[in-house]
């Protein structure tokens, strides 16, 4: 297998994505014959909006797995990003217009001290970003000083919730979910950025003897997924209307990020991922953690829901131990 | 994750026939510079924060508030040395501490056997996780993160509304008392992990079980080749490790005198920083058990001291972070093995002398 194996197999990633909007458009179609309300168009669009912020995290985090890496900061990033944005909006009035690079920047400078702790010092991404965990979010915490968002502008509401200017038919998040889904997809399976990202994953030694700039290939991954999780951080504000310490950490949407990814189809051994796949894996947990709703499960069994949800996906074929991680 | 890094020694002690030496308690040089740290800290807080040194009862004491970690930090360094991961054991502790807290609740059953019921629920909990590692071979850390998402919803369920408190004295004692012998105070915690941490060292550093529990994680595939039954490792591996963050959560709750259904959560990420600043290597096969015994020692004591000279839970919980990950750092710049920055720095610096690869993989002597 490994010797005939393509660094991206087409065929065998399509039947991950078909099998995933089978299972979830069947279980919307179950869980909406007992319950109407779980299919009408204001739920439908709830669980898409929900998913957006998890997605936009999880294409980052699956680059990063996707070249053999982990991203545990991406949560207190994405907190940091938020809470910055949110208190300079509902203090000094920001505009989204400087709040957007303000957040891409923060990202970037988060991502890169990841990327190059991880890349030139040769530190394990887990206990680079277990650290750099701890750092942002005690940043976080020292920069809210205990204070809390809780109002935004209109325009970042809007932004949040509203539908890009006014006429496309698709909430204004999820426009700007499969722009960078694209923007993603194009990077990863079309340029040589791309194909060394698979390949330092694949085999990192190999990419190196075959000339391939391994250092800088794993700091620009990291730098990515910093942005992207910033990126997140500030749709989240504009979506919720609302930035607390704990935003981000304390929904633990960095393990979230990393299951979804697995459940998409990537590989936690690295050399292979599928962005798609991980969109549709967000997009299926947001169906089901709202399904529990509707069912009636008590809230405090949605955590296993997803433990066995990840267990299941899981063995369904991928995520298996190859290569020592 | 590095492919050029994952190639380690099996272990410090275990320099070819020819080259070994002899070490002081079996600890290589990066063991003696955390306890020369540990050593300077201490030194430095007892001089210069007030309050951090007064009597020796009064030093013994803070360490019932970082040994709970330390007794997960045992169990998890068997997990990592066999190149696995436990993200489990802050779900597990809680889970054990609070089935166990609703047996002497509900049940009426005395607080001991209650306890007993709740190690071994730990010891189950880490079964499962081998289970879902040998029997259907998934990865570790997403295996545990999974069962980690399960065991905490069980914890809260088993809690209920209103958690199980105010336990009997005699329990709390282990959490918060300490043996009087005369004016002198000797803390039950400590009192517990001083024996649990030499029967973890006997048992990595001077057992067959530890000699095994090293080669699978320096190459699980050798391992195989070689006799060890790698299943029963890794399971008795997970199951102790089970045990011990059940045996954490247990002194926790006896600490607070009430279990709680997140208590555990704090354990997680401090006792991976602990293990691997101790020198196990996160890709297992590499490391001491006396490292992670002084590093347990050397980040709770860090801790604690910068409490009491007032810096808030939020900057001494960056400083940690900041710490574990300029330990790593330094210990890889300054490290000819690895092929990362520190390498192609001594290379520089040595390049009238360098000649021809470096092939030589081991800690140079």
């Amino acid at each position: 297998m490994p010797s005939r194996r393509r660094a991206v197999a087409p065929r065998f990633t399509m039947t991950r994505e078909l099998t995933l909007v089978a299972v979830t458009v069947g279980l919307t179609v179950i869980v909406g014959l007992l319950n109407h309300d779980f299919v009408g168009a204001q739920n439908l669009r709830f669980m898409l909006l929900n998913s957006v912020v998890l997605s936009l995290v999880a294409l980052g985090q699956t680059l990063v797995i996707a070249m053999r890496g982990i991203d545990l900061s991406v949560a207190p990033i994405l907190g940091l990003a938020a809470m910055v944005c949110g208190l300079l909006a509902q203090t000094h009035g920001l505009s989204l217009a400087v709040a957007l690079p303000l957040a891409l920047c923060i990202g970037l400078v988060l991502g890169t001290i990841n990327g190059v702790l991880v890349a030139t010092m040769d530190i394990p991404p887990i206990v680079v970003t277990l650290g750099t965990y701890s750092l942002y979010s005690g940043l976080t915490f020292l920069y809210s000083d205990g204070t809390q968002v809780d109002a935004v502008p209109p325009t970042f509401a809007a932004f949040g919730n509203g539908r890009l200017f006014g006429i496309v038919p698709l909430p204004t998040p999820v426009v700007v979910l499969l722009v960078v889904l694209a923007l993603c997809w194009y990077l990863l399976r079309h340029t040589g950025f791309g194909r060394a990202v698979l390949a330092v994953g694949n085999n990192a030694a190999a990419a190196y003897a075959a000339g391939l700039p391994v250092t800088w290939v794993r700091i620009r991954v990291y730098a990515l997924s910093g942005t992207l999780a910033a990126f997140a951080g500030l749709m989240f504000l504009c979506y919720t209307g609302s930035a607390t310490v704990t935003a981000g950490t304390g929904d633990h949407i960095e393990l979230q990020s990393i299951a979804v990814s697995l459940i998409g189809g990537t590989a936690i051994a690295g050399g292979r991922g599928n962005l798609i796949g991980t969109v549709l894996g967000s997009l299926f947990l947001s169906v089901v953690l709202t399904a529990l709703v509707f069912l009636h499960v008590p809230p405090i069994w949605y955590s296993a829901g997803e433990g066995l949800m990840i267990l299941a996906a899981v063995q369904a074929g991928f995520g298996r131990r190859g290569a020592r991680a | 994750m590095s492919a050029l890094s994952d190639i380690g020694t099996p272990a410090a002690t275990d320099a070819p026939m020819g080259r070994r030496r002899r070490r002081f308690l079996s600890m290589g040089g990066w063991e003696l510079s955390l306890l020369v740290l540990l050593v300077v800290v201490t030194t430095g807080f007892g001089l210069v924060v007030p309050g951090f040194f007064d009597d020796v009862s009064g030093f013994l004491a803070m360490s019932s508030n970082f040994l709970p970690f330390g007794i997960v930090a045992l169990g998890l360094s068997l997990v990592i040395f066999t190149g696995g991961i436990d993200l489990s054991v802050g779900a597990t502790a809680s889970l054990a501490a609070v089935v166990a807290a609703q047996l002497w609740a509900t049940m009426g059953l005395n607080i001991w056997v209650a306890s007993l019921l709740g190690l071994a629920m730990g010891g189950v909990l880490g079964a499962i996780n081998a289970a879902v590692i040998v029997f259907l071979r998934i990865e570790p850390l997403i295996a545990t993160l999974a069962t980690s998402f399960i065991y905490t919803s069980a914890a809260v369920a088993v809690a209920g509304d209103s958690p199980p408190s105010g336990f009997p004295d005699a329990f709390n004692n282990m959490g918060s008392g300490a043996l009087a012998l005369g004016s002198f105070q000797f803390p039950y915690q400590l009192l517990l992990f001083i024996p649990l941490a030499v029967i973890f060292w006997l048992l990595v550093g001077r057992s067959a079980f530890g000699r095994k529990l090293v080669t699978v994680g320096y190459n699980s595939e050798a391992a195989r080749y070689s006799g060890i039954r790698v299943p029963r490792v890794l399971a008795a591996a997970y199951v102790i490790s089970g045990m011990m963050a059940a045996l954490a959560g247990l002194v926790l709750s006896a600490y607070y005198s009430a279990a709680r259904a997140d208590m555990g959560d704090v354990l997680l990420l401090t006792t991976i920083a602990m293990v691997v600043l101790g020198g196990v290597s996160i890709f297992g096969g590499e490391g001491s058990m006396g490292g992670v015994i002084v590093a347990v020692l050397l980040l709770g004591l860090l801790r604690q001291g910068m409490l009491i000279a007032g810096f808030s839970d939020m900057v001494t919980s960056m400083l940690t972070g900041a710490i574990l990950i300029g330990s790593i750092a330094i210990r890889n710049v300054f490290s000819t093995r690895v092929g990362g920055f520190g390498k192609r720095l001594l290379a520089f610096i040595r390049r009238p002398a360098a000649a021809g690869p470096d092939t030589n993989r081991h800690d140079a002597p």
